[in-house]
């Protein structure tokens, strides 16, 4: 036992300074992640692409061809840039969803996919790849596509969640946990009825590969709505600081302290569902994000939500990004799932945070 | 400030808990709540600070029904200090006892100077003005417990409920909190275990044996032998301290059950 090191690690630093290190640190992994792939491109070229780009096409290094055409503004601008920053947008998204559930429910284990989100959307993505939405519907429903049905199942399993625990009364957290599990291991069951009853190896291919999640669909036009999303989901968030950091002292303390636990707990729930559900429905199960990002950052930095949760969800981006470099370059001509990278990085990293106890995990004293 | 508890009932899972309890608590008045394990202490504060609703009964403070009050608009009226539960996350003290703040801050306030003295102060008059660094859950019980009623403090609330305050404390801490708590000048409704620190410090008395109200008045009238015999089913003999003056009880040993 390390008792004599203080209770939240080293990182001391002012609230503007960590803000703006993380800020820095999104930037840095912006740029550098657009320069890594099959070809190269200088961190300077990416850099000033990027610029003229945004800042509307008045600040112009170099000549307009490699700015505005040609190849590397292709690759850079329409290909790496938009699946980049889609990384971003969908990691905070997970990271913030983690934070804002663990606090709500009470338990450090709490995780975006844990309500029963994640199978949710899998047999909503499963249903509209192997059985489809046109064999069985007409009118409004037909036609529509996976992220459609993955949107709709992971809305539907959670509602199921917050349903089977409002039963009997009281909403607690552990019936919460528990109706997430009950409701995911039904979900996972009607999903691998369709596999195999469906029999179909092209669409249980295409399943897989949703279920594991990719970024590589990532354009502009679809940047939109998650990272509105984000957005929204963030600004709101840090107006809930001072609720949230009392949620995490138990359901009474909460109540003594004047937060109106059945409405905060609700509301919550239901915004981060959401979230969940676009991140899911945009680019597949992503794991692991939601759980380990946020017990990093809490290690780091403590439990005060004023300084874990917007600093949780800018590393939930910078993390994601990362995990999206991996998963393009480190097979030679394929892709990796990048859900199968945050797990692979994901679980020896909780593993060690487990070991470090440096905070509460739920079970010691 | 007022606070009355009038013909609360309390039912959980069907079964009464708490029948009719009526009782009242002014301005600078210590009142104890005292009686056995499972007399429905604990519930009746829990339905006072509703974390429980009761079914039947009305809370009112200053002739405010409580139901009327948002939980925020309560917890700057009344902070409470209920019997320690685990926590699964970790703050420093300091953190811990400004969450006391919380009720009198707005959606995007920040912690001010005076959020910083009010901590101060309710750290010193708990003694732990040295603990503000160090992390809660590396506490003792004693010590933790110390550290919630700095947290009841920080509330400036008028109206304090407390759940056994005094367990797992010491002698030095008992005394120290119920000092404390005495001091404050404001209402204080404390479920009690020791009749000693109730005779000792408490102005009014509640008694409730199987979830009603038995008896109630000043402890040296209501704590006699016969009561402590009818509710606690041992022999306890009610003597004068000979050095301050007050009632004391002191207990047989091999009564209980044998009456």
């Amino acid at each position: 036992m390390n008792q004599k090191k203080p209770p939240h690690g080293p990182f001391r630093l002012p609230n503007g300074m960590l803000f703006f290190l993380c800020i820095g640190l999104l930037g840095i992994s912006i740029v550098s992640a657009v320069c890594v792939g099959s070809v190269k491109i200088s961190a300077y070229d990416v850099f000033r692409i990027i610029l003229y780009h945004v800042s509307g096409s008045h600040i112009r290094l170099g000549d307009l061809e490699t700015l505005a055409g040609g190849t590397k503004f292709e690759i850079v601008w329409n290909v790496r840039l938009p699946r980049v920053i889609l990384g971003a947008v969908v990691g905070s998204l997970l990271s913030l969803a983690g934070v804002v559930m663990q606090a709500t429910v009470q338990n450090p284990l709490a995780d975006p996919y844990i309500l029963g989100i994640s199978s949710g959307a899998s047999l909503g993505a499963t249903f509209s790849i192997l059985i489809g939405a046109d064999a069985v519907f007409t009118g409004l429903l037909a036609g529509t596509g996976t992220a459609f049905w993955a949107f709709l199942g992971s809305l539907g399993a959670s509602a199921l969640v917050f349903g089977i625990a409002s039963l009997g009364g009281r909403l607690t957290s552990a019936k919460l946990v528990l109706a997430g599990c009950v409701v995911g291991s039904l979900c996972s069951s009607f999903t691998n009825m369709m596999i195999y009853l469906a029999n179909d190896a092209e669409g249980m291919k295409s399943v897989t590969y949703w279920l594991l999640g990719s970024m590589a669909s990532a354009r502009w036009d679809k940047l939109f709505l998650p990272g509105v999303c984000t957005l929204a989901g963030l600004l709101f968030f840090l107006t809930q600081l001072r609720p949230l950091n009392t949620l995490l002292l138990g359901e009474e303390a909460a109540i003594t302290l004047g937060v109106d636990l059945n409405v905060k707990r609700r509301l919550y729930m239901t915004i981060t569902s959401l979230m969940t559900a676009m991140a899911v429905c945009t680019c597949g199960i992503v794991g692991f994000v939601g759980l380990m990002i946020p017990h990093i950052v809490r290690g780091f930095l403590g439990s005060d939500h004023r300084r874990l949760l917007p600093v949780a969800a800018i590393m939930g981006g910078v993390f994601l990004i990362w995990a999206d470099v991996a998963a393009r370059i480190l097979a030679k001509n394929a892709e990796i799932p990048i859900g199968v990278v945050t797990s692979a990085i994901g679980a020896p990293i909780f593993v060690y945070m487990m070991l470090r106890k440096s905070y509460g995990f739920g079970g010691h004293d | 400030m007022k606070l009355e508890v009038q013909g609360v009932d309390v039912a959980l899972s069907g079964r009464e808990i708490i029948k009719s309890a009526t009782l009242k608590v002014r301005s600078g008045e210590l009142v104890g709540l005292i009686g056995p394990n499972g007399s429905g202490k604990t519930t009746l504060l829990k339905s006072i600070y509703r974390y429980l609703s009761p079914s039947g009964g009305v809370v009112l403070l200053d002739g405010t029904d409580i139901r009327s009050l948002s939980h925020k608009e309560r917890a700057r009226q009344m902070g409470v200090v209920s019997q320690f539960t685990q926590l699964s996350f970790d703050f420093t003290v300091e953190e811990m006892v400004l969450m006391g703040r919380a009720p009198h801050k707005g959606a995007l306030s920040r912690d001010t100077a005076q959020d910083y003295a009010i901590l101060e102060d309710a750290l010193s008059r708990v003694d732990m003005l040295d603990y503000r660094k160090r992390s809660f859950l590396t506490l003792s019980g004693g010590e933790k417990q110390r550290i919630l009623l700095a947290r009841a403090l920080a509330q400036q609330a008028e109206i304090l409920i407390l759940d056994e305050p005094t367990n797992h404390l010491d002698m030095k801490y008992q005394i120290q909190i119920m000092d404390v708590v005495q001091s404050l000048g404001i209402g204080v409704l404390a479920a009690l275990h020791d009749l000693n620190l109730t005779l000792l410090y408490c102005t009014y008395v509640y008694v409730l044996k199987g979830g009603r109200i038995i008896a109630h008045g000043r402890p040296e009238e209501v704590i006699t032998s016969d009561l402590i015999r009818h509710v606690y089913e041992v022999e306890g003999t009610v003597i004068r301290h000979p050095v301050t003056g007050k009632l004391q009880v002191l207990f047989s040993p091999g009564q209980a059950k044998r009456l």
